[in-house]
Parts: C-alpha cells; sequence; structure tokens
C-alpha cells in the first residue's frame, strides 16, 4: 500500500508547510529542501553546530508527512551497524530447536532473521520516507564510498536474499560538521547548501515559535545577549539550540527580562565549556546583558 | 528567458566559475538547468540559491562564487577574480626564482650538473641541508621523499576481517557452519579489527625564515597528502591557511605561492600563538586535531606573546594524540631551544625533531609510523 505522497509545486509552499512544522527556514533552505526534491536529490547540509541542521530533515518529513530514518554516523559505522545485520542467537537456536539438521540455508538466512538497520529501513520502506544521514564526516571514508553506492543506485545487495530496491526513492538529507572534506564524487551528487546563523530577526521569530508564551521582549534580549556571544572569541560559540534552550529556561522561572543575577544562573545551558564560562564573566557579562536589553527596545 | 537560453547562460555562467577556479562538471550545469526550470525565475534569490546549491559545492568557494555572481548576472562592478589573477603572479614568480636560483646553483656548485651521481653523492644529498640545495639536487630529494612519505601512523578500525588469530568470533561465520552440526560450535571462526592510518594534521611555518625549508618540506607534504585519505595540511606565518585541496590538486610550488600570498605578511614575524589559536577556534572545535598526530614545522621564532604559544599548545595537546615538532636549527649540534616561542612549545611538544635534510625526513618518517603517546589524555 502506498501512502498518499505530499508535494509542493512552489518554494513557498514548502516554506510555509516547514513553517507548519515549526521550523523556520531561510529562503536558501527552503529552495535548497525544495530542489532537493524536484532533482530528486540529496541535500548535504554543511554548518557550524547548532544551526538546525538535523531540525530541518526533521521538519521537512513533518511536512512531507513521512517517516524520518536517522542514520547517525561515527568512526568505524559499518554496514551491521548501517544496513543490516542477521540476528545469531535467533538463528543458532532456531538451529538447535529443529534438532536432526533438518535446517536448511534459504531458511536459516531468511527475512525473519534479518535485522533492518536504517538504510535498509528507507530503502525497503513502503511509505514516503526522509533519510537522514547525520554527521557524513564522521564516518569512515570507506563508508562514504559504500554510501554513494546506495545513494546512486538506491538498492542493497544481501548475499543470502539478493537485491532489494527502493521501491520509492527517500528524500535525502546529509549534513556534515566539516570535520574533513567529503568526497568529491559524494559532493557532485548532492545539492550543497551552507547553514550560517540566522539574522536576528529570524532568530527571535524561531525563540518565540519554539518557546510559546515567552515574552517578546525576554525573546528579543535572548536572541540579542547570544548573538552577542557569537561575537567573541569563544571554543564553541552557542548556536540556536542552545538559545532555544536559554529561552525556555528563562522563562520557566517565570522572567520578563535578563539580568546579570539570572545569566550567571542558567548561563551553563548557552555556554557548554567552563573556559568558555570564564571568559564571559564580570564585566564582559555585564556589557553583553546591557547591550541586549538596549538592544530589545529599539 | 526561454528554455535555450537558460541553457546558454548557465554553460556560460559554469565557464566563468571554472575561470575563477571552481570544479563545474557537466552534471552540475545539467541539474543547474533543471534546477533553474522549477523555481521561479522571476526571484533573484531563487535563482542565486538555485545556482550555488547546484554548481558549488565547498564552503570556501561561496565567496567566489558571490564575486562571480555579482559580476555576471548583476552586471556589479567587476570585482578582481582572486584566484585567476594570483595563478598568474606565481606563475611568473615562480618563473623568476627557478632563473636566479639556476644561475646561483652553477656558478657555486659543480655538483648541480645534471649527471648521475653515485652512491656517494646520494649519501651526500641525504646529508645535506636543505637550504644549500641546488634546484637539480632538490629535484632528486623530491622523488626519495615520497617513498619515506608512505609511513603513516595507524589506528585500529572498528571494522572487522577474519583472522584466525583474531579476538571476536564471527558469528556470521559461526552460524552457517554450525548448520551442519546441528547448532554446536563446532568451528569457531574468528576475526580481528584492521588497522587505518591515524589522522594527521602538518602545520608548517612558511615565513622568511624558514622559506628554503619549508619548500622541502612542502615537497614532503604533497607526498604525504597524496599517500591517501586523512591527512591535513596547512601553511602559516602572519595568518593560518589550509593548503590540503592545494596539495591534493595542484603543483606544490604553486601551493606555496599561494599560501605565501594569503599566509605571510612580509615584513612582520611568524605568529605562531596567533596561528595556532585560528587553528584550534577554526579547525579544532571541528574535531579535525581530535585524536591526530598533528605535525608543526617551525623554527620557534615568535613574534609575539609566548605565553600564547603555551595556551594554544596546551588546547592542541588535550585534542591531540601526539604532537611532533620539527624544527630546522635542531639539525645544528649546537643549536638551544632558547626561541621564546619554541621554550613555551616544548612541554606539550611529544617528539622534537631536526628537518633540515633528508635523513631527518627519513627520521620522521620513522617516528610517524611507530608513534606512541607520551603525554596523558
Amino acid at each position: 500500500m502506498y501512502a498518499e505522497t505530499v508535494s509542493f509545486r512552489t518554494i513557498d509552499e514548502l516554506e510555509g508547510a516547514l513553517r507548519g512544522a515549526d521550523y523556520l527556514p531561510d529562503r536558501g533552505l527552503a529552495t535548497a529542501l525544495f530542489l532537493g526534491l524536484a532533482l530528486e536529490k540529496p541535500v548535504l547540509l554543511e554548518g557550524e553546530a547548532g544551526v538546525g541542521k538535523t531540525e530541518a530533515a526533521k521538519a521537512l518529513a513533518t511536512a512531507l508527512d513521512a517517516r524520518l530514518i536517522r542514520l547517525q554516523c561515527y568512526e568505524g559505522l559499518d554496514v551491521s551497524h548501517a544496513v543490516y545485520e542477521w540476528n545469531y542467537p535467533r538463528q543458532l537456536l532456531h538451529i538447535r530447536a529443529a534438532q536432526e539438521g533438518s535446517v536448511s540455508e534459504e531458511e536459516l538466512f531468511g527475512p525473519e532473521f534479518l535485522i533492518r538497520r536504517p538504510l535498509l529501513e528507507a530503502i525497503d520502506s513502503d511509505g514516503p520516507v526522509v533519510l537522514l544521514i547525520d554527521e557524513i564526516d564522521r564516518a569512515d571514508e570507506e563508508f562514504e564510498a559504500f554510501l554513494l553506492e546506495v545513494l546512486s543506485d538506491f538498492q542493497i545487495t544481501i548475499p543470502e536474499l539478493g537485491t532489494i530496491r527502493a521501491r520509492r526513492r527517500p528524500a535525502v538529507i546529509l549534513t556534515s560538521n566539516r570535520t574533513r572534506e567529503l568526497h568529491d564524487a559524494l559532493k557532485r551528487r548532492a545539492l550543497f547548501h551552507w547553514i550560517g546563523h540566522p539574522s536576528i530577526e529570524r532568530e527571535v521569530e524561531i525563540v518565540m515559535l519554539r518557546v510559546p508564551g515567552i515574552p517578546e521582549r525576554l525573546a528579543k534580549e535572548a536572541a540579542a545577549f547570544v548573538r552577542g556571544l557569537r561575537a567573541l572569541d569563544l571554543a564553541k560559540p552557542p548556536g540556536v539550540a542552545e538559545t532555544i534552550d536559554w529561552a525556555q529556561a528563562l522563562a520557566a522561572l517565570g522572567r520578563e527580562e535578563i539580568d546579570a543575577e539570572v545569566v550567571e544562573q542558567t548561563l551553563g545551558s548557552v555556554l557548554k565549556y567552563r573556559e568558555d564560562i570564564e571568559t564571559v564573566r564580570d564585566e564582559t557579562l555585564v556589557g553583553l546583558i546591557e547591550e541586549a536589553r538596549a538592544s530589545a527596545t529599539r | 528567458m526561454q528554455g535555450g537560453a537558460i541553457v546558454r547562460h548557465v554553460v556560460t555562467f559554469g565557464r566563468v566559475l571554472r575561470e575563477v577556479g571552481i570544479e563545474v562538471g557537466p552534471g552540475r550545469v545539467e541539474d543547474a538547468v533543471r534546477g533553474l526550470g522549477a523555481v521561479d525565475l522571476t526571484r533573484q534569490d531563487d535563482v542565486y540559491f538555485t545556482l550555488r546549491q547546484t554548481l558549488v559545492s565547498r564552503h570556501d568557494e561561496l565567496e567566489l562564487f558571490d564575486r562571480a555572481f555579482v559580476a555576471w548576472f548583476l552586471r556589479g562592478p567587476v570585482a578582481p577574480l582572486v584566484r585567476q589573477k594570483q595563478t598568474r603572479q606565481f606563475a611568473e614568480r615562480v618563473a623568476r626564482d627557478t632563473l636566479e636560483t639556476d644561475s646561483d646553483g652553477d656558478e657555486a656548485d659543480p655538483s648541480s650538473t645534471p649527471h648521475e651521481l653515485g652512491a656517494s653523492g646520494h649519501e651526500l644529498l641525504r646529508e645535506k641541508d636543505f637550504a644549500e640545495m641546488t634546484p637539480d639536487e632538490f629535484e632528486r630529494v623530491r622523488r626519495l621523499m615520497a617513498a619515506i612519505a608512505r609511513t603513516r601512523p595507524r589506528r585500529q578500525s572498528r571494522r572487522r576481517t577474519p583472522d584466525t588469530r583474531g579476538d571476536r568470533l564471527d558469528l556470521r561465520r559461526l552460524c552457517r557452519k554450525s548448520l551442519r552440526s546441528g547448532g554446536e560450535p563446532i568451528e569457531q571462526p574468528w576475526k580481528s579489527r584492521k588497522t587505518v592510518p591515524r589522522k594527521l594534521v602538518v602545520l608548517c611555518d612558511i615565513s622568511g625564515s624558514m622559506d628554503a625549508y619549508a619548500r622541502a618540506l612542502l615537497f614532503y607534504l604533497h607526498a604525504i597528502v597524496g599517500s591517501g585519505s586523512g591527512v591535513e595540511a596547512f601553511a602559516f606565518g602572519t595568518r593560518l591557511t589550509r593548503l590540503t585541496a592545494d596539495l591534493a590538486t595542484r603543483d606544490p610550488e604553486a601551493a606555496l605561492a599561494r599560501a605565501n600570498e594569503i599566509a605571510v605578511d612580509w615584513g612582520s614575524g611568524t605568529r605562531i600563538g596567533g596561528s595556532l589559536a585560528e587553528f584550534n577556534t577554526i579547525y579544532g572545535r571541528r574535531a579535525l586535531s581530535r585524536g591526530a598526530v598533528v605535525v608543526i614545522v617551525s623554527d620557534g621564532w615568535e613574534r609575539d606573546d609566548p605565553d600564547l604559544v603555551a595556551r594554544e599548545m596546551a588546547k592542541l595537546a588535550r585534542a591531540a594524540y601526539a604532537i611532533v615538532w620539527v624544527n630546522p636549527l635542531k639539525g645544528n649540534p649546537e643549536y638551544q631551544p632558547l626561541a621564546g616561542g619554541m621554550r613555551a612549545a616544548l612541554p606539550f611538544v611529544d617528539r622534537f625533531l631536526p628537518g633540515h635534510n633528508l635523513r631527518s625526513l627519513e627520521e620522521l618518517g620513522a617516528v610517524l609510523a611507530g608513534i606512541e603517546r607520551r603525554h596523558a589524555a
């Protein structure tokens, strides 16, 4: 059974649907996702940590009314964790239960003993799927080469079962933090979009959307403060994700505005390194708070 | 615009991009044309993003793309197309340098005449300081470097392959084999982890005082980058610049010339601390140095603050697997690491090596192949 497919005729339509999924893309990102669907090509999203690369894929899945299948990459990721694996304990138990050696190899390597990992799951799905391949730069290059093959043919071969072809192509989103350059061949196959930090207006809008009920003034001050932090020399500048976390904390404390006391209490949800927290102590902090408060009244 | 006109436009624009140094294959041009077919051509930002997302695939090419886009589609003032201009400049400079050194060499050193050197000549060449080599000797040394570059530090991969002396049972094969014995695992196939090359990050000082050595080491780097994946190369002087892509695709001379334009402010000293900070901030944050063997090639002359060098070295040492410092001055037996930057960096260095001649590069190769971590995690 094929589920009804949602499709978008224009970038504006997709943008609207993403907004409906509580995600505010900038025009460039909306264009990239739209082209990915229109040209049936994977979209490679790069950008600093916390700018919403992973969130974009989730929102796209919601907008398309599709299932999100996520493959988190790491060094040493291999086929048995990305594609499929045989369920060995069950296989052994099955042989024993049958006694007298009456189990055939076909039976033992049949679908019921197969553990399906994300890539197989995405290829072998009946409904619409958004396949998120997260932090591809962390995987080994051998895996990248394998992935390239999967993304060009949308098929997977299991020696014992044969070749499984995608009945419908999943929408594919790849993300990378650029810890290394990806293979040219993989890049050539994908549309490339670089996501920067959002403009201040958009960030305020994002905070208001993601933290319902937050006073507008507080959202503005929080966004302006985080923006100030990004301009400093920090080990890990906060992303939009941190702004949202922090705004949630502030709203939960029932604040209408930020001040030195509450910032000191909650700074840990914005800055994740001790050195960074030390960098912005005292005068820097007071200066940033004043600037943020001033910009919010403008 | 009609279909045919769009195609012509995009094809020409692709050529413009190629001229400024962005690789644009025919497949990409096709994507761009199809993409434009799907978006509203009256919206300039949609056209811009469509072209950018289909034609560019690297973050560091975005600026070049933007200049080309403004110049070509918006008929903006034609900004100087950086790479093209530079290429011409280095071509000229390399030609000039080659000519100059050629004539020098002929007068000063009779061994520069292009005839085969005997075994003893070969030995001499290995010991000769890079700074004193003639272009011809240098050329021969280049070929020897490639061999040294093939030795790389390795780490264990998580992937396993069949191995009778392995440390893990190969369950897939075990199941298959147990079929014959009614579920009794009589034969036990084992597997073990493979080793793969460890990440290698090289930071090379190319400021004036390092000139002769930097050139030799860049050839060495070129050979290392060619040795396979997981190698990242950077050059620094007053600033830092990433060389990996240049070394992979370009002639090392051209890569060096480009790095010189970007990273060296002639007449001001080396900023080791500042360059390390730049590396730690931009690349360390993206975990480029995590678990890597980091090789720093520099004489340790720091213009600014040695304390900054110490601070940034400490950060780097926390992320890296091991740090190797190569200092060509160490080739002189009387050398003492007295330069402020060098002194500040040494406590964080696992291996301190010279790099002034071919023999010392061989030593570097051997150290890299068998490196073990000295500093605590």
